[in-house]
C-alpha cells in the first residue's frame, strides 16, 4: 500500500496567504530582472559610462522602460513587503498595524508613481 | 574539571532584581547540566529553581538557554560545550516565574489551538476494529511525532521572541502531526487556524527551530509542508 494523496478543502486565502505568495513570485521573477539590470549597468555599460545620453537611448526602447517598470514595481513591492511582516511581528497593536500597512502602501505607491512618471513622461529624443 | 556556572536567577518573593549568581565548581566532564545544577541545589543554594522530571530527555521539562541556545539540561553533558564557562538561562519569549522556570500557558494555549488529537468521526471498519494505515503512511508523519513539547523550537525562533500571538513552531508540528495522518479528518480545521495571521505565514525559516529541538526532528520541513497544504489543498 502506498501513501495516497488526500485533496482537502484549503482555507480561503487570506491578505497573508497572499502577500507570501507575492513574496515568492517577485523573487523569483526579480532573479532575471536584478541580476540581467547589474550585468548591463554595472559590467556591460559601466557605472561611468551611465549619463543622461545613455538613459534616453536606454528608453528610447519600449522593451527596455516595460523592463524597468517591472524591475521598479517588484523590487520596490518586495521590499516594502519584507519591512511589512518585520514591523507586522514588532506592532502589538491592530490600529497602529492598520496604520502602518497604510503609511507603507502609500509610500510604495508614490515612489513607484514618481518612478513611473520618469519612464513614461521624462523620456527625451536622444542628443 | 573546573567549572564557573552562571546562573540566571530571579526570586520574585526576595524583592530582588533579576541578576546572575556564579558558582565555581569541580565537575565530572560526563557530568550534565543538570547534574550540575543538582550539584549547585545540593551543595550551594536550594533555592534555585528549575524544571525537571525524568531526567533522561523524555519528558520535555528541562528545556532552558545553556550557553546561548535551547537544549536540554538533561541531554547535554558538560564536556561537549567545549567550554568550562557554562551560563544558563530561562528559555526565551515566556515570563518568568522564578530563576528558570517559565510560565508554560501560553506556549499550551497555542499547542490547544491546533486541535493537537485524532478525529474521525466516520464509523468504524466493519470488522469493528482498527482504522488500518499502512507503514508507508505511518511513515509520513513519523518525523513530527517525536515532539516532546519540551519548547526548545518555539522560544527559539526569533517571530515568537517579537511577537507571543504566533502560534509557534511546535504547535505547528503538532498540527503537522494529524494533518498528515491518513486516518484523520480534521486536516480542514487545523489548516484554518494555522491560515490566520498569527499561523505559519509568520514563520520566516530561520531554522532556530529545527537547530534547538533535541529530538532532531525537521521543523521547519515540516512547516513548510503545512504551508504548501494550505496552499494547495493537496495532503501527499
Amino acid at each position: 500500500m502506498t501513501t495516497n494523496t488526500r485533496t482537502i478543502e484549503k482555507p480561503k486565502p487570506n491578505f497573508e496567504t497572499k502577500s507570501w505568495m507575492f513574496m515568492r513570485y517577485s523573487a523569483v521573477l526579480l532573479i532575471p530582472l536584478v541580476f540581467g539590470h547589474l550585468i548591463l549597468q554595472d559590467v556591460i555599460v559601466g557605472v561611468h559610462r551611465i549619463d543622461l545620453d545613455y538613459v534616453a537611448m536606454r528608453w528610447a526602447s519600449i522593451g527596455w522602460r516595460i523592463y524597468d517598470a517591472l524591475l521598479l514595481a517588484f523590487a520596490f513591492a518586495h521590499g516594502v513587503n519584507g519591512i511589512r511582516q518585520v514591523l507586522n511581528d514588532f506592532i502589538q497593536s491592530d490600529q497602529v498595524r492598520k496604520i502602518m500597512h497604510w503609511g507603507l502602501f502609500l509610500l510604495w505607491l508614490i515612489v513607484t508613481a514618481i518612478g513611473a512618471i520618469a519612464l513614461i513622461g521624462g523620456v527625451r529624443p536622444i542628443s | 574539571m573546573q567549572i564557573k556556572l552562571k546562573v540566571f536567577r530571579y526570586l520574585p518573593h526576595t524583592g530582588k532584581k533579576p541578576h546572575y549568581d556564579t558558582y565555581e565548581m569541580e565537575v565530572d566532564p560526563n557530568d550534565r547540566v543538570l547534574d550540575v545544577l543538582e550539584q549547585v541545589r545540593a551543595d550551594s543554594d536550594p533555592s534555585l529553581g528549575y524544571r525537571r522530571s525524568c531526567a533522561h530527555g523524555v519528558c520535555g521539562s528541562d528545556a532552558m538557554r545553556i550557553n546561548g541556545r535551547n537544549m536540554l539540561a538533561c541531554k547535554v553533558l558538560v564536556k561537549d560545550l567545549n567550554s568550562s564557562k557554562i551560563t544558563v538561562e530561562p528559555i526565551l519569549g515566556l515570563k518568568v516565574l522564578r530563576d528558570l522556570i517559565v510560565d508554560m500557558d501560553p506556549f499550551f494555549e497555542h499547542f490547544r489551538s491546533v486541535m493537537p488529537y485524532f478525529v474521525n468521526d466516520d464509523p468504524l471498519p466493519e470488522d469493528g476494529k482498527e482504522r488500518l494505515q499502512s507503514p508507508t503512511q505511518r511513515e509520513r508523519f513519523d518525523d513530527t511525532t517525536k515532539c516532546i513539547l519540551c519548547a526548545a523550537c518555539t522560544t527559539s525562533c526569533p517571530s515568537f521572541w517579537a511577537n507571543g500571538k504566533y502560534v509557534g513552531p511546535a504547535a505547528i508540528v503538532n498540527a503537522h502531526r494529524f494533518i498528515f495522518d491518513s486516518r484523520d479528518t480534521a486536516a480542514a480545521e487545523r489548516l484554518e487556524v494555522l491560515n490566520e495571521d498569527s499561523g505559519v505565514w509568520r514563520c520566516r525559516t530561520a531554522f532556530n527551530c529545527t537547530e534547538a529541538c533535541p529530538r532532531d526532528i525537521e521543523i521547519t520541513k515540516a512547516i513548510a509542508e503545512v504551508k504548501q497544504v494550505i496552499y494547495s489543498g493537496k495532503i501527499e
